[in-house]
């Protein structure tokens, strides 16, 4: 079991980095500068009232589109198909950028049999995992498609949690039955991948086998890294000699197979045209990054613009302030973090550099209930934002699909 | 990965029985047409996911009975024994005396939370049971009382403590020109909970059904037992092992997951392979489709038809929206035998006529005292049919 401490020091440099970003760009400001087209995160089902007051007696069959008599439920039951916009795709456009629910995922990289390695706090918020990759849309993303996304994701999690209590049980038994079995007493069972080793020990073989050639290809590469330079060097000396003697360098030792069929004048036209690509390449960037900045400085220095930007630089303020209190909170007792393992123990005797699981249980409690706040956070603003949308458009009912 | 199934009503535990009937002869058949490691792993799938061992190796079906009226419940127990194969758990099931009158709001409201501890608690029994446990089946009908109030009930309640368990509700759709005056009113009420607190809702028609036992099978006097047999035998071949693409070494590990609701077509019964869409001028359009092959030659199946993107919808991609689960072993004697499971336009109709049926009758107030007695008020039924306008309005503009 190795432990490495990340504290106070660390988190002092997340907030330095922070801090360090342009003040006119933060990747919070961007994000929330996108709420002006609501994101995914799926507020519908907390929205605006489900239903609404519909006075008694009214027939829904006589009510038609646009009839201002009863401007409620906008569906006539006359004609379903023409007149009832269907729930979710009202019309406006969202843009799917990143993928908010599954931002709000605990880390993927959970536990793998009965190892796991142990976050800090302020790795794990700061390691939600890498933003869903983009979705190279061009246009507006039917609406629909996101809700069945999120149906997807309802899904896989439930499998998953199944999947995961299974393997809970399955620990707890190979825990119990080989209780006694370790030659450490403090351990005093086998983990699953002992259990593994003893009842196939070929496959273990196998396995070492396949991680020592491993090891040696890496070794290869790390030494190769280490003398590229010297090599590429001696390289230039090499064709600075051969220069004049073109032909001659195809005779040069096998051990450069692509050079000899270069002759001198073939190579300098290569490196003549990298040179012009080089080039072009340089131009495009520039351009583009002087295009975005003007986009970027036109996106408005307007009193919204800044007032956004000094809410989330507040937020962000607190944001840290606020990690900042809860690691100098933990720094206290002894936070081992990386690699470890699951053990059993009827005495409930535990070495300095063990973790008890109920404490362990109780920080991951209190991580969920952070990103839950996140999370509530974020609907309440998207909430607010639809609201807006929707409000915008006088005559414009939004009903809901059916909360979960 | 085992399944738990909740029998509720009449309805759901003569079905029921059926279907572990028909899952328990299928995996002890010996016209696997498979070799014997196939036909093992097939018969311990299957297995684990219905059945428990006692000691004596009679499977015991991993089931809870919940009736209002003792007489189905004790012939559904007693059958099951007769058969020497299986059995009910002995405690799994619960009972009263005073039935449901076809009163959803009887159900919901009165039999639903009177009950709802000892419901849960044989339910949780099950459960902990299961080594692996993967998820919640739930047979009902909905033109009833019993099934479809208490079977909202229970699915709300299982939705509460069981929220990361995967739950589908087998809804037995009552025939158009049902007895049962307000089956409308049930019906609508039943959808409309079960469309918030359920995951999965896969329907049977009875007409369906019925078609097929008349005209492919060309039974004479059909009865429920002719029905409930047709509609165990589209389950059992939906609900047997099988291979997905993901994971051709080991047989699926959880039954329930299939994405999103979906619908068998009544034309479920072995076709060799041939599609079993209409192929009409105006296809219905769909979310989802699911083909599962059994038999000799899948892997030779030609599925291409399937993946025509003229069948789903403007928003999916055929890639996202089709899958194929196979196997060699047989079914059920059948040499060759394809199920399709759709999420698709084709319930539109029926749930239209049923919604506006239901709303002539409201917009009449008939029969409402009888709901309003029991706690459910006049805005319960409008909230109903907006979600269930909601959905046909969705499904129409797929």
């Amino acid at each position: 079991m190795r432990g490495r401490r990340v504290g106070a020091a660390g988190a002092r440099a997340i907030a330095g980095v922070s801090r360090s970003l342009p003040s006119d760009h933060s990747p919070r400001s961007s994000g929330r500068a996108k709420f002006d087209r609501p994101d995914d995160s799926a507020p519908w089902q907390l929205l605006l009232p489900r239903a609404l007051p519909i006075p008694a007696g009214k027939r829904l069959a006589s009510i038609a589109l646009g009839k201002a008599a009863l401007p409620a439920l906008c569906f006539a039951r006359a004609n379903p198909r023409a007149a009832l916009p269907a729930a979710g795709s009202v019309g406006w456009l969202l843009r799917a950028e990143d993928l908010c629910p599954r931002q709000m995922l605990p880390d993927p990289s959970g536990p793998l049999g009965d190892e796991m390695t142990v976050w800090g706090q302020c790795d794990a918020l700061a390691s939600l995992g890498p933003p869903a990759p983009h979705m190279e849309t061009e246009g507006p993303v039917d609406v629909r498609h996101v809700q069945w996304l999120m149906g997807k994701l309802r899904f896989r999690w439930r499998q998953l949690v199944s999947s995961q209590q299974e393997q809970c049980a399955l620990l707890s038994k190979i825990h119990l039955y080989t209780h006694g079995c370790h030659s450490d007493q403090s351990l005093g069972h086998l983990s699953v991948t002992e259990a593994e080793m003893l009842r196939d020990p070929e496959g273990g073989q196998q396995l070492l086998r396949t991680l020592e050639q491993e090891n040696r290809r890496l070794e290869a590469v790390l030494a190769w890294r280490r003398t590229e330079l010297v090599f590429w060097q001696w390289m230039d000396t090499v064709l600075g000699t051969c220069a004049p003697e073109a032909p001659a360098a195809a005779s040069q030792p096998t051990f450069l197979p692509w050079v000899p069929e270069c002759g001198d004048g073939e190579l300098e036209l290569v490196v003549r045209e990298l040179q012009t690509l080089e080039e072009e390449l340089r131009e495009a960037a520039e351009r583009r990054r002087v295009a975005w900045e003007a986009k970027a400085r036109g996106c408005g220095r307007g009193p919204e613009w800044s007032a956004t930007r000094r809410a989330s630089q507040e937020t962000v303020e607190k944001e840290l302030g606020a990690l900042q209190r809860r690691w100098e909170q933990d720094s206290g007792p002894a936070q081992a973090h990386g690699p470890h393992r699951l053990v059993r123990r009827e005495d409930g005797a535990a070495g300095d550099r063990d973790l008890r699981a109920a404490e362990l249980i109780r920080t991951l409690r209190s991580q969920e209930a952070c990103l839950e706040a996140m999370l509530r956070q974020l609907q309440g603003q998207c909430r607010q934002e639809l609201a807006r949308v929707a409000g915008a458009l006088p005559g414009l009912i939004w009903i809901p699909p059916p909360g979960r | 990965m085992s399944i738990v199934t909740v029998q509720l009503g009449q309805c759901g535990n003569q079905i029921g029985f059926e279907v572990f009937d028909a899952l328990l002869r299928d995996s002890q058949s010996s016209h696997g047409l498979c070799c014997k490691r196939e036909n093992e792993a097939y018969q311990a799938s299957c297995k684990e996911r219905f059945f428990s061992e006692e000691e004596n190796g009679v499977p015991i079906a991993r089931a809870v009975l919940v009736d209002m009226e003792p007489k189905v419940i004790n012939q559904t127990l007693s059958k099951a024994a007769q058969s020497g194969r299986w059995k009910y758990g002995q405690h799994a099931c619960f009972c009263q005396k005073q039935g449901s009158g076809n009163n959803w709001a009887y159900g919901y409201s009165v039999h639903g939370p009177r009950h709802e501890e000892s419901i849960m608690n044989l339910i949780r029994k099950e459960v902990e049971k299961c080594d692996s446990f993967s998820g919640f089946f739930i047979i009902m009908s909905m033109a009833g009382g019993t099934g479809s109030g208490i079977g909202a009930f229970v699915t709300q309640n299982l939705q509460d403590q069981y929220s990361n368990s995967l739950k589908m509700n087998q809804i037995i759709w009552p025939y158009g020109t049902g007895e049962v005056i307000v089956q409308n009113y049930n019906s609508i009420l039943t959808l409309s909970h079960l469309y918030r607190s359920s995951d999965a809702l896969l329907v049977h028609e009875n007409d369906a059904v019925h078609k097929i036992c008349a005209k492919l099978m060309n039974i004479k006097q059909i009865s429920f037992s002719d029905i409930n047999q047709v509609l165990a035998h589209q389950l059992g071949s939906v609900f047997q092992p099988t291979y997905s693409a993901e994971s051709s070494f080991h047989y699926r590990r959880n039954p329930l997951g299939i994405d999103w609701h979906v619908r068998p077509p009544s034309s479920g019964l072995p076709s060799l392979g041939k599609k079993s869409l209409n192929k009409d001028l105006h296809f219905n359009t769909s979310i989802a489709n699911l083909v599962i092959l059994r038999g000799k030659d899948v892997q030779s199946a030609d599925v291409e038809g399937f993946k025509d993107p003229a069948l789903y919808t403007s928003w999916l991609e055929p890639v996202n929206a089709f899958n194929v689960w196979k196997t060699q072993r047989a079914f059920s004697k059948y040499e060759k035998s394809a199920v399709l499971v759709s999420n698709s336009q084709f319930l539109v109709k029926p749930l239209d006529m049923i919604v506006g049926k239901a709303w002539n009758m409201f917009a009449s107030k008939a029969y409402i005292h009888q709901y309003t007695k029991f706690g459910i008020e006049e805005e319960d039924f409008l909230d109903s049919f907006t979600s269930l306008e909601q959905v046909v309005a969705s499904y129409c503009n797929l």
